[in-house]
């Protein structure tokens, strides 16, 4: 009679799971959310609410449920999944999973409209009279001139997505090993100064797009003296930058096969994550990253009293933005109050604090946290007033310390004089899209 | 009608598991690797028999390259493993040690820490030794050792039930033939535990040439085997292309499981300690 003890705990668990099933009622709607890994406030012992209150709060998409039915009277059930890349969120999504939300990247947004893939959000959506539309009454107006100025057919970006986070990609490095010239150009992936000491991405899009900066360094040079010297207006600039920056022509791709040939000879690895502990344990003194990911760099080797810089090369680089898509036949109703939820001011923050990433939304709530988090200590000296009114609005600055103006406050908002430089990537036609593949796979080999 | 049992009932769950998950699967990737999409202005409107994966597998200079690694990668993994787990297995079937104790302790329970982390501190110890990415050399240097840590158990275990199984007295009978030691080991010892070189080379060699978590990892993304052209070609979804070389594998595994008698009825299979896997 061994078993017996582990029989009778078996029913009891089964029987007390029984239990917890029924309690629960039935949902009216399951609302399918699919998202980027780690990419939301989970709540728990990481989370901003034991941060400011010691006690473990519940993740963010189940806060919803709450809050909705508060709103409602519906009772609304979360079903949350995550994503690793783009393409493999495309592949689900093609081979017939079906979500109510999901929160691709810039160039795959524009992919899945172009498709037809998408519904779009009601023009009630970006009504800032109404109480309850957190995100357009906190959407930052930079955000949302780019996302209204970017069309998709006859559409705009901003009828298909809502804004979650975004970024700049660019260099983490440590000024006193690493001389900031090298860096003024992507160029330095290939320069053999960094052999072995510098990492890349170990995606496509990222890596083209260094590859296209090299390759284009003369014309992007031009370009910024053109934009200098006032021959070339802010939208022109970036227009012209935009478009040289996703030229999938033969010739071009076959160009940029050779650089990251190159590419490849040089750096120590193409990654996806290792680079960040490579860049700390200081196997690679040039760290390719997201400016999430430099953020969180810089904030770990702080600790260690290290103290190493983020930066974006002259040339250019690249604008990305992850948003919320709601796929054809979603409830757009409630994937727009889920939006909505996320964009409340206090999620907002949890959010950020939770990722490290910035988000797009502004407020006075933000830019309160922010100035919290970067500015001056108090009875210390304001060194820098560092200036994010494109973000946040008229006037604002924040008072901090003169390092941040290449560190975490330059990496979560670059500065205004940064942005012309900034492309965002287009989605390519399929034809090109194989081109690259297979000239992808010849890198990789 | 009355419904009898009987041991054929038995089978219907593998039979089950073996539609489910081989057959349809298997027709699934012949299907995609001998088709190709029609597309009409980037939209694609059907599919189409083609032989375009087929050629462009063996045209291509880069797959023919990536395959070619592949199989040198296979090659020195399997060479390697045969000569470190043949020693082992020996000393292991021959000693008089609580024998199945020390295999399990030595064998078994470091098979039990999970692959991936296996990999990752052994990628760790390479770079705390600082060989890891160090050069193109030792990209390769690593990657074949990572893949002899992985796949040494599966070449040790086969060869040491084979080695058991023989009979003591055939080496005895050859000493008093008058065979020297060596010589009663190469002609008696060694052609009688073939089945099990064969089955050990057959779990070692196609695996090693898939196993792209450990050309990625100590690689330094920078090795290419078959394996990760695979996964690059399904994340891209490129379905068809990945598929013709998913059965290129499949045609590899099958030809070699034939050349080396896996497929014969005899009862050779008995004293093959292969079938322990």
């Amino acid at each position: 009679m061994k078993k017996a003890p582990s029989l009778i705990l078996a029913s009891a668990f089964l029987l007390g799971s029984m239990a917890t099933l029924t309690a629960c009622e039935k949902p009216d709607y399951v609302l399918k959310v699919c998202n980027w890994a780690e990419y939301i406030d989970e709540g728990g012992k990481d989370g901003y609410d034991y941060e400011m209150t010691g006690e473990r709060a519940a993740p963010i998409y189940k806060r919803f449920t709450e809050w909705y039915k508060e709103q409602t009277g519906l009772n609304v059930k979360v079903e949350y999944s995550t994503f690793e890349t783009n393409e493999e969120l495309y592949n689900k999504m093609t081979l017939g999973d079906t979500y109510d939300l999901v929160c691709p990247s810039d160039y795959m947004i524009m992919k899945m409209a172009a498709e037809g893939m998408l519904e779009t959000y009601d023009s009630s959506f970006y009504d800032e009279s109404v109480e309850s539309n957190y995100y357009a009454k906190n959407l930052s107006s930079y955000i949302d001139s780019v996302f209204s100025a970017k069309e998709i057919g006859s559409k705009k970006l901003s009828d298909y997505a809502a804004g979650y986070m975004w970024g700049t990609t660019g260099l983490i490095y440590n000024p006193e090993i690493v001389s900031e010239a090298d860096l003024s150009t992507w160029a330095v992936l290939s320069n053999p100064k960094y052999k072995n000491k510098v990492t890349s991405k170990d995606n496509i899009r990222d890596s083209y797009f260094a590859a296209l900066a090299i390759h284009y360094e003369d014309e992007l040079k031009k370009l910024a003296a053109d934009y200098q010297s006032g021959a070339l207006t802010y939208a022109q600039y970036n227009v012209k930058i935009t478009e040289l920056m996703n030229d999938t022509s033969d010739k071009t791709i076959a160009a940029a096969e050779k650089i990251l040939m190159n590419i490849k000879d040089n750096i120590y690895s193409f990654e996806t994550d290792n680079g960040k502990e490579d860049f700390m344990t200081g196997k690679v003194t040039v760290n390719f990253c997201w400016s999430g990911d430099g953020i969180y760099v810089i904030d770990q080797l702080e600790e260690e009293d290290v103290f190493v810089n983020y930066c974006i090369p002259d040339t250019a680089s690249n604008l990305w933005f992850d948003g919320w898509v709601m796929p054809k036949g979603a409830n757009k109703e409630i994937s727009q109050a889920f939006v909505n939820f996320l964009s409340m001011p206090e999620n907002a923050i949890r959010n950020t604090y939770y990722i490290g990433y910035s988000s797009v939304l502004a407020g006075d709530e933000m830019f309160d946290y922010m100035t919290d988090t970067y500015g001056v200590d108090e009875g210390d000296e304001v060194e820098l007033e560092y200036d994010v009114s494109y973000f946040f609005g008229e006037g604002l600055v924040i008072g901090t310390y003169a390092d941040q103006a290449k560190r975490q406050l330059f990496a979560q908002y670059p500065t205004e004089e940064t942005l012309a430089r900034l492309a965002i990537m287009d989605y390519y036609e399929p034809e090109a899209n194989n081109k690259l593949n297979n000239m992808w796979t010849n890198i990789k080999g | 009608m009355k419904f009898h049992f009987s041991r054929k009932q038995l089978c219907i769950p593998y039979a089950v598991f073996l539609v489910c998950f081989v057959l349809i699967p298997m027709f699934i990737i012949v299907f995609y690797a001998f088709t190709a999409p029609v597309m009409e202005n980037g939209v694609q409107v059907g599919i189409t028999f083609s032989f375009d994966n087929l050629v462009d597998l063996f045209t291509n200079p880069t797959k023919l390259l990536n395959m070619g690694r592949s199989i040198l990668i296979g090659l020195l993994t399997t060479v390697i493993c045969l000569l470190i787990a043949y020693p082992v297995a020996y000393i292991l079937a021959r000693s008089g040690i609580r024998r199945n104790a020390v295999l399990l302790l030595l064998f078994i329970v470091p098979m039990w820490v999970n692959f991936v982390l296996r990999v990752n501190a052994l990628k760790e110890l390479l770079s705390w030794i600082g060989i890891l990415g160090a050069s193109d050399f030792w990209n390769y240097f690593n990657t074949v050792l990572g893949m002899v840590y992985d796949f040494l158990p599966f070449m040790i275990l086969p060869l040491y039930t084979t080695l058991l199984k023989i009979d003591n007295s055939y080496v005895e009978a050859a000493k008093d033939l008058g065979a020297s030691a060596p010589v009663a080991f190469w002609k008696v010892t060694l052609p009688l535990s073939y089945p099990g070189i064969v089955s050990g080379i057959t779990m070692v060699f196609l695996p090693s040439m898939t196993n792209y978590v450990v050309s990625t990892l100590l690689g330094n993304g920078k090795v290419g085997i078959i394996g990760s052209l695979i996964e690059q070609s399904f994340l891209n979804s490129q379905w068809n292309a990945g598929s013709m070389m998913a059965l290129l594998l499949l045609v590899v595994m099958f030809v070699s499981t034939w050349l080396t008698g896996g497929f014969q009825n005899e009862d050779a299979a008995s004293s093959r300690g292969g079938n322990l896997w």
